[in-house]
């Protein structure tokens, strides 16, 4: 049990860095930058270790760095229409499919447009109606003897054209 | 101590009563405290150029070359608003090297909100 223990932490410090180097703050930042703190970077590193309590947190940090920090950034960020995980090979391309397909998926910038002007009550039910229609014309397909229905149509006009008079008889008229 | 890795914030913002379109770029640690930001009309683009996906592209640019040289390696990005340029910095973020945990989009929807303006 002790020997585990030392192991892990000997890897642990092999994964730390022996001197670690804050990244460097501008001296002089440009006009547009916002004022960041340029205090002494030792102040800003006994923040961040203050953050980390448990060790599992810490062990965290270490391994997977961006994952250790997920949950804080999600409760800041609260919440969020779509969410897509990349991998690190993933081509441009496939990232963006899969991005926009995500974000047509959840209706955002259909609702962005939406919401760009006031909708009557009219428009509201017409965009309601047209919603309606779509979602049960996927719900009901069209039945497939279409062809069919059509020859029927034609052979009752068929008939009842014959069944009509209009057409003056043949021959003289009787008076 | 290791650095908390650094995320990246993307955000779009679309003023429809002045009728212009702008992107704005910015970078922020995992905390949310802003480290560099950029945006259309400070890469030099004036009027309805500023809602153009090259627009976005430089924007984006611009923020990420301020902070890889603070060794940010990976981000984290968050979408705000809708149009063409959402792609377009997409691309341009994917291309800078930076590799990304997740996209997001954060776009705003209110729980029927104010009554916006009537349509012209």
């Amino acid at each position: 049990m002790a020997f585990s223990l030392t192991s892990l932490s000997k890897s642990l410090s092999s994964l730390l860095p022996s001197q670690h180097s804050l990244p460097n703050l501008p001296q002089n930042p440009p006009n547009f930058a916002p004022p960041v703190s340029q205090s002494d970077p030792k102040s800003t590193s006994i923040r961040l270790s203050s953050c980390l309590t448990t060790p599992a947190e810490e062990t965290n940090a270490i391994t997977c760095p961006s994952f250790a920090y997920a949950n804080t950034l999600f409760f800041k960020s609260g919440h969020y229409n779509v969410q897509v995980v990349v991998a690190d090979n993933e081509p441009e391309d496939k990232l963006l499919g899969r991005f926009r397909r995500a974000v047509f998926k959840a209706g955002v910038i259909q609702e962005c447009k939406r919401r760009m002007f006031f909708e009557s009550s009219q428009e509201k039910k017409k965009r309601k109606v047209r919603e309606a229609s779509k979602r049960n014309r996927r719900r009901r397909p069209k039945p497939k003897d279409s062809a069919q229905s059509k020859e029927e149509t034609s052979k009752k006009d068929d008939d009842e054209e014959a069944g009509d008079n209009w057409e003056l008889p043949e021959g003289d008229l009787p008076y | 101590m290791l650095e908390p890795p650094l995320s990246c914030q993307l955000s779009i913002t679309r003023k429809s009563a002045l009728s212009f379109n702008n992107t704005i770029v910015t970078v922020t640690d995992v905390w949310g405290r802003v480290v560099s930001w950029s945006s259309a009309s400070t890469c030099g683009f004036k009027g309805t150029r500023k809602g153009t996906p090259l627009a976005a592209q430089t924007a984006v640019g611009n923020a990420i070359r301020a902070v890889v040289d603070q060794c940010m390696q990976r981000a984290e990005v968050m979408i705000k608003g809708p149009g063409l340029e959402r792609d377009a910095a997409l691309r341009a973020i994917r291309r800078s090297g930076i590799l990304l945990s997740f996209v997001r989009d954060v776009t705003p929807m209110p729980h029927n909100g104010y009554r916006h303006p009537k349509k012209t």
